[in-house]
């Protein structure tokens, strides 16, 4: 994912804003790709991984 | 198919069909570069694609299922593994879907990743439901969705859940197939 996709991100539960942690990034000309890290709620806590660029999104109750 | 991979995600992912061909030669021709764009269960990611090579508009996809992600990822598409748009704030100039519209068998149901793809629900409608109730708060105020549907899904009934929301229902295209019509349904906000 893009790190400006953060601004149209929100928690699923609450949909309040989340903070990101990237532990794996790659610089591009005009964006930063975030291939690995975490994005948690600034309000609720939960924390939601991103994986091979893929931030999921789903509470945990439905992940499998 | 010739590694696991391609394998798991043609049993798993939802392959472009008619109407999702349907669905992409509608839209690309009533999006311009500037939109800002919102597929919501993008699947393959074909539909998207579509729309960023042929548009040049910016696209971010949804879909809950990860190898539909992984697949639209592949096809450089921005997307997050979400339900319907439950991670999504902000809002669009166009949001477009093909959403699981077949009336389905309960006892058929949610067995894996290509049924969810294609049940609807018992009248078809289970996923447009909750997307309906979604649009007010994803469209800008000019904004429109369009949304492909079959005769079987029930187009008027769409239309008057729709009004609920103080949404207005068009039908801008069809295209006749075995036993249903698809329909693309274009939907924007009343003023």
């Amino acid at each position: 994912m893009k790190e400006s996709l953060m601004d149209i991100l929100a928690c699923p539960l609450d949909k309040e804003p989340l903070d990101l942690s990237a532990t794996d990034t790659e610089s591009n000309d005009d964006d930063t790709e975030v291939l690995a890290g975490e994005l948690t709620c600034t309000e609720c806590g939960t924390v939601y991984p991103i994986e091979d660029g893929i931030p999921n999104l789903l509470p945990p109750d439905m992940r499998e | 198919m010739s590694n696991p991979r391609e394998r798991l995600e043609h049993e798993q992912v939802y392959q472009p069909a008619e109407d999702s061909q349907l669905l992409a030669t509608t839209v690309t021709d009533r999006i311009s570069p500037t939109d800002r764009v919102l597929e919501i269960g993008t699947g393959s990611g074909y539909v998207a694609s579509q729309i960023v090579e042929k548009t040049g508009a910016t696209v971010v996809a949804t879909d809950i299922n990860p190898h539909a992600c992984r697949s639209a990822a592949d096809k450089q598409i921005e997307v997050v593994r979400t339900d319907i748009a439950d991670a999504i704030k902000g809002q669009f100039d166009v949001v477009v879907c093909n959403p699981p519209y077949l009336p389905t068998d309960p006892d058929d149901e949610f067995d894996d990743w290509m049924e969810y793809a294609l049940s609807g629900g018992p009248d078809g409608r289970a996923l447009v439901n909750p997307l309906l109730e979604e649009l007010p708060r994803l469209l800008t105020d000019d904004g429109r969705a369009y949304l492909l549907v079959s005769t079987l899904t029930g187009i008027d009934a769409i239309t008057e859940r729709a009004a609920e929301f103080d949404l207005l229902v068009e039908t801008i295209a069809e295209e006749p197939v075995p036993f249903e019509t698809l329909t693309v349904l274009k939907i924007t906000q009343k003023h």
